[in-house]
């Protein structure tokens, strides 16, 4: 049941995935940009021009280069099929090692800051949802509305002045580890892994000190949404029939807060799965606050280069992970929630 | 056995000792529009094997005082004063840890919504292990074979395998068995019991009332019976409580109760009672000469599944007629296929086959674009009286609408005849600026009702008008529906699993099973002489309120057994051989027709028909 659930959505998020590539292919194209003389310069000669437009592909017909790209013609290179995203016309590396570079420290910041995320807003919520009204109520509205209603680079900055300049207890945002550590070797990309690969445990150490701001900053932003909603529906768990039962058949306390907090999971959750796909991209501005170059990054770079391989390459990728996360939140949700049909 | 065994020998000898004594309960809500206070003054007194009927409108607080007996209260109330003695303690004075331990253990309670009271979440036998683990020391896989047991006690088909379900996969009456197993886990001494057949069909709760009087009398506990059902009262309760606006307005025992109200809110809910007994004494018209006005021929409704290429019959072969100015009731169990029925009638559901043939037309083979012209003569009255009428819409919109679409007066005229038609319905011409959320359910369904005559239809659905009204409520909308078809000349097609209401409204009725018609007849043809075995249970199973002829007075009669097969799975032979009495191998092969019994009857039933079971009949 589960398995030929999977399988059926996986197959329609391929079926997605290679419509959106095909939606991006052409609509790259219809950016009213000139990737030529974007690399050869305004005055270029024409054969120059001629000579450019010919290395980037985009001479030939317009079929011929979606074939390309999607590696339906190998005699010509690889293409999608073979996993290829193709080369960068920037520098010039392929495109999945630049992803590959730039990734893994997105998921890991949205990874951890997700995680710290929960950790706090579910019991704060709780807290909260326990006495509406209350003290502890009223405190977490006014910082739902405070957190959220300020642009994350501000707070990221405010936090660098106050813990690194201020309080010195952070490290200065320059990347994620100091210009003087030698990185681990990238076995897997994950910094957090790979230094504990190569045991070198204050490499690890160094980078969870790093990620300490700027999770730190995501945690404080994404906590207002999320305490919101585990305390809403919380609060309307807690007055349902199926509590006010529970307490009727002289349930303990805790078992009664754990129906209830059953109930308030699930919407969280499809809440965290949504925001986990937008943050893919989003962090953006958290990313470039504390130099991190993360895949955000790598996006601005590449559509302010009009650099059509990466683009097409981070669309693909972040979509990809998106909907793989939807699929594991939707398969969690269907443990919390039986109610929930594959 | 169902509850706790009292010390019966002791109760022997002093008579009845109380179980729970309540004095001037009150509870209050607080909110930023006033103080709200739904009960009063409850004062009630509940003995050893003694069942106590509380009875009241919706909405005179009967829910609330069952929670305040265990010291409950839905936030943000409270208890605003009062005592509750159990057990020779206050419960209203006790800590939460106290009162935690008799909750669910001394005393039970069956509410109301069963299926939102279960946790949707977790699998029924954990829920029910949850509350046994909670009183007793029960291991885990203890508590879970005790739901099995409880499940199989209460009548649940295969417990082994239900234990394992979630709520929303059990039908209403099984979410209330589980239910009542979770009440009874720690068998409590008191059970309080607010509504608890309300999701149930007929048959079904004849034998579970019939199982929790056996038990109270077998071990000296007593129940608290919440109802607005006075045949439920009258069959099974020793004594009356009565709660009118938050206060008990009457206390007796229930002969005195039936036979000489004293308040004049019980006299107002016995009304409908003694029209109902009196009815047989008004002639109905005869039958024969009555002009036809609809004819429905072989009418059949499938309902695809989805995914599926099974199909769910809701109807099948469907043949009667309808007089005009006669009241045809149908009657059946939930899923038997009425709603279809009324539904097809007016073309809300399209046919699977059949004709039905108004005034000579045949209104099923028409265009959809065709019938705009019938559907001012032919309305429909639903059940649920909130659901049927948009929420932003005044009570005049509403009834502007039909005239609107189906009249060409003028503004002026339109505005007359709206207060001609809630004049005609018993409304006051006033409420026109009124929103649905500012009335109640029975004024809400007299303006369906205006609604449904506003364009001077001759033939209306009424689909189980009265389920959700009160008792009071119910007597007065049937002396409307009666008034208005002495008045307007209307014919009535009256959906209801009611008995009392259509004895009292009905002229002819057919008795539905698993979409087939299996007995037609008048009212008093098929009530006092049923012949189809499932019209005799169902009839037999149906508690009409008279305190002196009590059911369980009454030696066991026949009784159907095990629940409705599926609709979509249907038996080959006679779709109730499975459950009847008297099923022979020839019930299970043949496919039953429907006999001509003469004196225009007919049953659906071989035996019937060759007079086998005339012995077997009242």
């Amino acid at each position: 049941m589960l398995l030929r659930y999977v399988i059926g959505r996986l197959l329609v998020g391929v079926t997605q995935l290679l419509v959106l590539t095909i939606a991006v292919f052409f609509l790259i194209r219809l950016l009213p940009a000139d990737p030529v003389s974007r690399f050869v310069g305004l005055n270029s000669s024409d054969e120059a021009y001629a000579q450019a437009e010919r290395n980037l592909g985009l001479d030939r017909p317009i079929g011929t280069q979606l074939a390309h790209y999607l590696g339906l013609a190998p005699d010509e290179g690889s293409g999608l099929l073979q996993g290829d995203l193709g080369t960068s016309w920037v520098t010039g590396s392929p495109v999945v090692s630049e992803i590959g570079q730039t990734l893994p420290l997105t998921l890991e910041l949205i990874t951890l800051s997700f995680l710290f995320a929960f950790l706090i807003a579910v019991p704060v919520g709780m807290l909260a949802a326990l006495r509406p009204g209350g003290k502890a109520d009223k405190a977490v509205f006014v910082y739902s509305l405070f957190a959220g209603s300020q642009p994350e680079f501000w707070w990221g900055i405010l936090f660098v002045y106050v813990f690194f300049f201020v309080l010195g207890v952070a490290p200065p945002p320059l990347g994620i580890l100091s210009p003087l550590t030698t990185a681990p070797p990238a076995t897997t990309g994950f910094i957090l892994v790979d230094s504990l690969i190569a045991g070198n445990v204050s490499a690890f150490f160094e980078a969870l000190h790093h990620f300490m701001l700027p999770v730190g900053t995501l945690v404080f932003i994404l906590s207002g949404p999320i305490v919101k909603m585990v305390r809403q529906n919380m609060v309307r768990a807690l007055q349902s029939d199926f509590v006010l039962y529970a307490r009727c058949a002289g349930l303990p306390r805790r078992v009664i807060a754990f129906y209830a907090l059953r109930a308030a999971m699930a919407p969280a959750m499809t809440l965290i799965g949504i925001l986990y796909g937008f943050m893919l991209g989003g962090a953006v501005l958290v990313e470039s606050v504390f130099a991190l170059g993360g895949i955000g990054q790598y996006a601005i770079r590449s559509i302010l280069a009009f650099d059509y391989p990466a683009i097409q390459g981070v669309v693909l990728v972040i979509t990809a992970i998106s909907l793989l996360i939807y699929l594991l939140l939707d398969i969690a949700h269907a443990f919390i929630d039986p109610r929930v049909a594959y | 056995m169902l509850v706790k065994a009292g010390t019966a020998k002791e109760a022997r000898v002093e008579g009845r000792s109380p179980v729970i004594e309540a004095r001037n309960l009150a509870v209050r809500y607080v909110t930023a529009t006033g103080v709200v206070t739904p009960v009063r003054d409850l004062t009630l007194t509940v003995h050893e094997r003694e069942v106590v009927g509380l009875v009241g409108d919706a909405g005179s607080g009967k829910s609330t005082a069952a929670l305040a007996l265990m010291g409950v209260v839905r936030p943000p109330g409270q208890i605003a004063s009062g005592s509750v003695m159990f057990g020779g303690r206050d419960l209203l004075g006790l800590d939460e840890d106290a009162l935690r331990a008799i909750r669910g253990n001394e005393i039970g309670i069956i509410v109301q919504n069963p299926r939102s009271s279960l946790n949707p979440m977790l699998r029924i036998g954990r829920q029910i292990a949850n509350v046994y683990g909670a009183h007793n020391q029960a291991t885990s896989r203890e508590g879970w074979d005790k739901a099995v047991d409880m499940l199989r006690m209460v009548g649940i088909n295969d417990p082994e395998r239900r234990v394992g379900a979630y709520a929303h996969e059990l039908s209403g009456g099984m979410a209330q068995r589980a239910l009542i197993a979770m009440a009874l886990s720690s068998s409590p001494r008191l059970l309080i019991a607010d509504e608890p057949t309300s999701g149930l069909d007929v048959t079904i709760q004849a034998q579970f009332l019939d199982e929790m009087w056996q038990t109270v009398q077998a071990t000296g506990s007593a129940i608290l019976l919440i109802s607005q059902d006075l045949g439920v009262i009258a069959n099974y309760c020793d004594r009356v409580v009565v709660l009118h606006d938050g206060a008990i307005v009457e206390d007796r025992p229930v002969g005195e109760f039936f036979a000489d109200p004293q308040h004049p809110y019980s006299r107002s809910i016995l009304a409908l009672q003694k029209a109902a007994s009196e009815a047989d004494a008004v002639a109905k018209r005869s039958d024969g000469e009555r002009e036809k006005l609809i004819e429905i021929r072989d009418l059949a409704k499938n309902f695809p599944i989805r995914g599926s290429k099974k199909v769910v019959q809701a109807v099948e072969n469907l043949s009667m007629t309808i007089g005009r100015g006669e009241t045809v009731g149908l009657v059946g169990e939930s899923g038997s296929g009425k709603t279809t029925v009324g539904r097809c009638l007016l073309r809300l559901e399209e046919p699977t086959a059949g004709q039905i043939e108004y005034g000579g037309t045949d209104i099923s083979a028409i265009a959809r674009s065709g019938m705009k012209r019938f559907r001012s003569k032919l309305q429909i009255v639903f059940q649920d009286p909130y659901d049927s009428l948009n929420p932003r819409w005044s009570v005049g919109q509403v009834l502007r609408e039909p005239l609107n679409l189906h009249t060409s007066l003028s503004t002026a005229e339109k505005t007359a005849r709206i207060g001609e038609l809630l004049e005609l319905v018993g409304l006051s011409p006033d409420i026109v600026s009124a929103k649905p959320r500012d009335l109640g359910a029975s004024t809400l369904q007299r303006v369906n009702i205006a609604r449904a005559i506003a364009t001077d239809p001759e033939f209306i659905v009424l689909d189980e008008p009265t389920s959700v009204l009160a008792p009071a409520a119910i007597d007065g909308l049937v002396t409307l529906l009666r008034a208005l078809q002495a008045e307007l000349g209307l014919s009535y097609l009256f959906i209801s699993h009611d008995l009392t209401t259509v004895k009292y409204l009905c002229d002819r009725v057919a008795v539905m099973y698993l979409g087939q018609v299996v007995e037609t007849g008048t009212v008093d043809q098929v009530f006092n002489a049923p012949l189809h075995p499932y019209s005799r249970s169902l009839l037999d199973s149906h508690l009409f309120p008279d305190p002196t002829d009590r059911r369980v007075d009454r030696p066991d009669r026949e009784q159907l057994e095990g629940e409705i097969p599926s609709p979509v799975d249907l038996p080959k032979g006679c779709y109730l051989a499975g459950r009847c009495p008297h099923a022979l191998e020839r019930c299970r092969a043949e496919p039953q027709m429907l006999h001509d019994m003469g004196d225009q009857r007919t049953a659906r039933c071989w035996r019937v028909a060759e007079g086998d079971l005339e012995e077997a009949g009242r």
